[in-house]
């Protein structure tokens, strides 16, 4: 009994100190306190503008089945978001990095809805076309006086993280071979998608009118 | 033994507190639960778009496959156009009234369980997709955070929609199937009373 006892114990201690650490992560002027590369990490996870779309491009992956060597474009991906973070040291910002951005849930959202093979230099162009600006806007974030060389890796594990667990959960859930297992995921993408078209008109019409 | 059981209690009740302190952490970053709660209350708040949302699963789950997996998959989309045009402010005149119609529509296809080809129920699901996806937008850029908005009414939505498609199961069993068309009848009834509201009031 006190063998079984002893790890739930620690599981449930660790859970509550899982969620403790939430607490912390999610207010961004605490992320200051942390580390570089823990901030940069955080960055793109405490925002939905990145989370969603990283999501979606993951289950994207994971559709794309063996063949397509989806682990070969996450990791593109997620290399795509270092280079993009990179590059925000040099270039100004625009607000049409973070459209880019929005637009990128509808086109992985959409995709997934579909559920159809993509060409594979498709795939691999809008993985690298995204992950530059989902980089770029996170490099962007960067508090001044930030280490770039911590906060970057950190902003790209952050994305290889997500899209892994979104492709492994996809691959994992497809191989249980239930009808509509194919179908929820495809439910999944019409809603990022759907997300995705409703900010992109609200940002749309504060881009214009100002 | 009583060790354990006190870190076991210990560590329910670091979660319980741990919990308020979450919803908290939020509203110092763009208020994403506050954007989240209005963008899920929306729908589920108003008595004429619950009715419609948990018509359109039902009716789907009486048509059956190829309807019951087009529905919640092109549904999202077509009503996140909808928002498109509420969000943006472009004129469409008789929206209340469309979508009080819609539960009349929706709840007589299911009294009668019409079966029309599927590109006549595409249509007419997809017409009042942008009656409520509209509803819905015209309130999206007043919302404290847009993408929390939306995420909670795109969720929101779609539950209702698989609530919808649960209560058709009953479909499977002849009285499930009669109890479903009564259902339609209330449905019908229920637009019948807002269409009063909106055409008397």
């Amino acid at each position: 009994m006190r063998r079984c006892l002893r790890p739930l114990a620690a599981r449930a201690g660790a859970a509550a100190g899982l969620l403790l650490c939430a607490t912390q992560a999610h207010a961004h002027s605490a992320a200051k306190g942390i580390g570089d590369f823990y901030a940069g990490a955080l960055h793109p996870l405490t925002s939905l503008e990145h989370v969603l779309p990283f999501l979606a491009f993951g289950i994207l992956a994971g559709q794309q089945g063996q063949k397509a060597e989806p682990a070969l474009v996450a990791f593109t991906f997620s290399l795509s978001l270092l280079a993009g973070a990179t590059l925000s040291l040099w270039i100004p910002g625009s607000p049409w990095v973070s459209v880019a951005n929005l637009a990128s849930s509808v086109v992985f959202g959409a995709l997934v809805a579909l559920a159809r093979p993509l060409p594979g230099p498709l795939f691999f162009a809008i993985a690298v076309g995204f992950g530059l600006t989902h980089g770029f806007a996170n490099g962007e974030g960067m508090a001044e006086g930030g280490r770039p060389y911590l906060f970057f890796p950190g902003v790209a594990l952050a994305g290889l993280v997500v899209t892994a667990y979104g492709l492994i959960t996809t691959d994992w859930l497809q191989r249980k071979d239930v009808g509509w297992v194919r179908i929820a995921l495809r439910v999944a993408g019409s809603w990022i998608a759907a997300i995705g078209i409703l900010v992109l008109a609200v940002s749309g019409r504060t881009l214009f009118t100002t | 033994m009583h060790a354990y059981q006190t870190i076991r209690r210990g560590a329910a009740l670091a979660l319980l507190l741990a919990w308020p302190l979450m919803a908290w952490a939020h509203i110092g970053q763009g208020d994403i639960g506050g954007g989240f709660l209005a963008g899920v209350s929306h729908p589920v708040f108003g008595l004429d778009h619950v009715v419609a949302m948990v018509a359109v699963g039902i009716w789907g789950a009486q048509l059956g496959a190829p309807a019951i997996w087009a529905l919640p998959v092109t549904f999202p989309l077509v009503m996140a156009f909808g928002g498109v045009l509420g969000g943006l402010g472009v004129p469409i005149p008789g929206i209340e009234i469309g979508i009080a119609v819609s539960a009349l529509v929706l709840g007589g296809m299911i009294l009668f369980a019409a079966r029309p080809p599927l590109w006549v129920a595409a249509v007419i699901v997809g017409i009042f997709a942008i009656f409520h996806g509209y509803a819905h937008g015209a309130e999206l850029p007043e919302s404290a955070n847009a993408i929390s908005y939306a995420v909670g009414f795109v969720v929101a939505t779609g539950t209702l929609h698989a609530l919808g498609i649960l209560i058709g199961v009953l479909n499977r069993w002849r009285r499930g199937a009669q109890a479903l068309r009564a259902g339609g009848a209330l449905i019908a009834a229920c637009g019948i009373y807002f269409l009063s509201g909106h055409l008397l009031g």
